[in-house]
């Protein structure tokens, strides 16, 4: 017997009815993006300089942020600036293209703030003009490749009272402050910090090229300042857009001792050299050693960048102290908290919430076989460390941190500045403490080249 | 033929009693002892506990072997008051012989589940126990100290 249909819905009507919720299910993900960005009330008309990529890194965590409208970008580069313009639309924004900043500037009076991520040269040029323009700026590391230059960076933005953050992400990284706020200051897990050292050691790389028939004409490259193509791929390893890696990679790390140690150096000794890229101007190895005044003591950092391996453990901050050590990365698979074993144990900041018992990689259990129970844990009872020699200590115990990143490593930065605009935040990474850091980054060139200990006057960090 | 007269049967020897009575000890402490801890969960010891543990080896047993739920559980439940009560009579010297055997073959059960597994280090540790085991066994008949000695000791 044939069920008889339910009243008020036949057959034509279901299939109509799935007709369009079916074309509204394929239609959703092209609604959803053609949606315009921004639009609310404390929405921020942004614009981009420099489409490269460190630019696509910026575009790509901001798109994640509500309330923001990218309307213009601007690379000299057709080729970069078609790729961030194609980019941003895919996401919604409508940007108008410029070849020109200031022409951009111009054309564009209602933007609220701009993002600097050309080369380190241009960033001066770049953000003083948009601070004059009435514009916040948000420009990536290094601030300058001269110190000059970072000075010229900060009256700008005194001047024309606007904001200027510089891209140190890991000062708005939540890991990175509850390492400092908690473990390293508030708390002292690590007792009386005495040493640090940080490294970042990246295998060798191939000078980028570009796409046959899209270089730019030598003639537009001069005017902008760039020598040819190649130094305009590759800008990081020459003196007159750079100041290398120590620049490039060591920025961020050192920027981490000032801002954990509380304090600038007073001394700095280096060595470096260019040995294996020889078609580079820039060392391609770099070692140096500062000198912190602190509370506590003179700790004593050492710092490495190099380049033509990654062997050594990848990238890290090294925090060490005579109760615990920190080993901080923006990778969290390389950090770790240590406890000496002469320190008290750890087990009340458990309780509190500062670290967690490791629930896998070093220091954690050995894994459980599904027929075994766990083992029982005695408090107070250490594995006993394997000493092969009388003046070696004994092992310290490895921990975890409970704070997690679960957002791209840029986007709390880049939050931070929308907040800091709408006057909800203070900057994380003001032109006045980024002047510091390209201070204390930049002397290690001179150091390198001195082939002696320099040190530091306090008004070499201030304007 | 010689005229001269027999030697009188050897006494027990005082090492090969003392030697017996060490590896008696070992083996019920060790065999007590792997009893409790399978009572014991988060540094609590309880019969809910017990069920619990010998539940998830249960499992984890038929989960990696051939050999079917119903022989792993029945064998799991009754490990743990097994070993327990053989450690204690182990211990207070009741049956030694007796004793030595059932633990040896409870050992050897134990062995048969952890090759089933392909547990090669858990195997080598039951191993050792096994060899104790034997060797214990060679030397049953210098049981002294016993609360209930077995007949030819």
């Amino acid at each position: 017997m044939p069920t008889p249909p339910l009243p008020g819905f036949t057959r034509r009507d279901f299939l109509a009815t799935g007709a369009k919720l079916g074309a509204a299910l394929i239609a959703a993900p092209y609604l959803a993006r053609s949606a315009p960005a921004g639009g609310g009330a404390d929405s921020l008309n942004l614009a981009l300089i420099g489409c490269g990529e460190q630019g696509r890194v910026l575009l790509n965590a901001a798109f994640k942020i509500p309330d923001i409208r990218f309307r213009a970008v601007c690379d000299i580069w057709p080729y970069n600036r078609r790729y961030g313009e194609r980019l941003l639309k895919k996401y919604g924004h409508e940007p108008v293209p410029f070849e020109d900043y200031r022409e951009m500037l111009s054309a564009t009076p209602d933007l609220d703030a701009v993002i600097v991520a050309t080369p380190d040269f241009m960033h001066a040029e770049h953000t003083i003009a948009a601070l004059k323009a009435g514009k916040h700026v948000y420009c990536e590391k290094l601030m300058s490749n001269t110190v000059d230059g970072a000075r010229s960076m900060v009256r700008a933005a005194r001047e024309a009272g606007r904001l200027l953050q510089i891209g140190h992400q890991r000062r708005s990284n939540p890991r990175y402050i509850f390492a400092r706020d908690k473990i390293v200051r508030g708390d002292k897990l690590l007792g009386r910090v005495t040493n640090a050292t940080a490294q970042w050691d990246r295998a060798v790389t191939e000078d980028l090229g570009f796409p046959a028939g899209q270089g730019v004409a030598e003639a537009v490259l001069n005017r902008y300042g760039y020598a040819n193509m190649h130094e305009f791929r590759n800008w990081r390893w020459f003196r007159r857009y750079s100041g290398g890696v120590i620049s490039d990679l060591g920025a961020h790390q050192i920027d981490v001792f000032n801002w954990m140690l509380g304090s600038n150096p007073v001394s700095v000794i280096a060595g470096g050299g260019r040995d294996y890229y020889t078609n580079h101007e820039w060392y391609d190895n770099v070692f140096a050693i500062y000198e912190y005044p602190t509370e506590d003591q003179v700790v004593r950092t050492s710092y490495q960048v190099l380049t033509t391996t990654s062997a050594g453990g990848g990238y890290y901050e090294y925090f060490m102290g005579d109760q615990g050590a920190l080993k901080m990365s923006e990778n969290p698979k390389y950090t770790k908290l240590y406890r000496e074993p002469r320190a008290p144990e750890w087990d009340p900041w458990v309780d509190k919430g500062l670290v967690m018992r490791p629930g896998s990689g070093e220091g954690a259990p050995l894994p459980v076989r599904p027929w075994e129970k766990p083992r029982p844990r005695i408090p107070g009872l250490s594995k006993p460390a394997s000493v092969v020699d009388v003046r070696e200590t004994a092992e310290l115990s490895a921990w975890d941190m409970p704070v997690v990143l679960d957002k791209a490593i840029h986007q709390p930065h880049l939050e931070n500045f929308f907040d800091a605009i709408r006057g909800k935040a203070a900057l994380h990474s003001p032109g006045e403490v980024a002047l510091a850091t390209a201070a204390t980054v930049l002397r290690v060139n001179e150091a390198v080249a001195a082939r002696k200990m320099l040190t530091f006057a306090p008004e070499d960090f201030t304007v | 033929m010689s005229d001269s007269p027999a030697p009188p049967p050897a006494a027990p020897r005082c090492e090969y009693t003392w030697a017996f009575l060490l590896l008696r000890l070992f083996l019920g402490l060790r065999t007590l002892l792997e009893g409790l801890e399978k009572y014991e969960s988060n540094g609590r010891y309880s019969f809910a506990n017990y069920y619990e543990n010998m539940k998830r080896m249960a499992q984890g047993i038929t989960g990696a072997s051939f050999l079917p739920l119903w022989a792993t559980r029945y064998f799991a439940d009754s490990l743990g008051y097994l070993l327990l009560a053989l450690g204690a009579l182990l211990l207070l010297g009741v049956k030694s012989r007796l004793t030595l055997i059932i633990i040896g073959l409870l050992y050897v059960g134990l062995s048969f589940g952890l090759m089933a597994v392909q547990e090669n280090e858990g195997v080598a540790w039951l191993a050792i126990h096994v060899i104790l085991i034997v060797g214990a066994l060679l030397l049953v008949r210098y049981d002294r100290f016993a609360l209930w000695r077995d007949r030819s000791a």
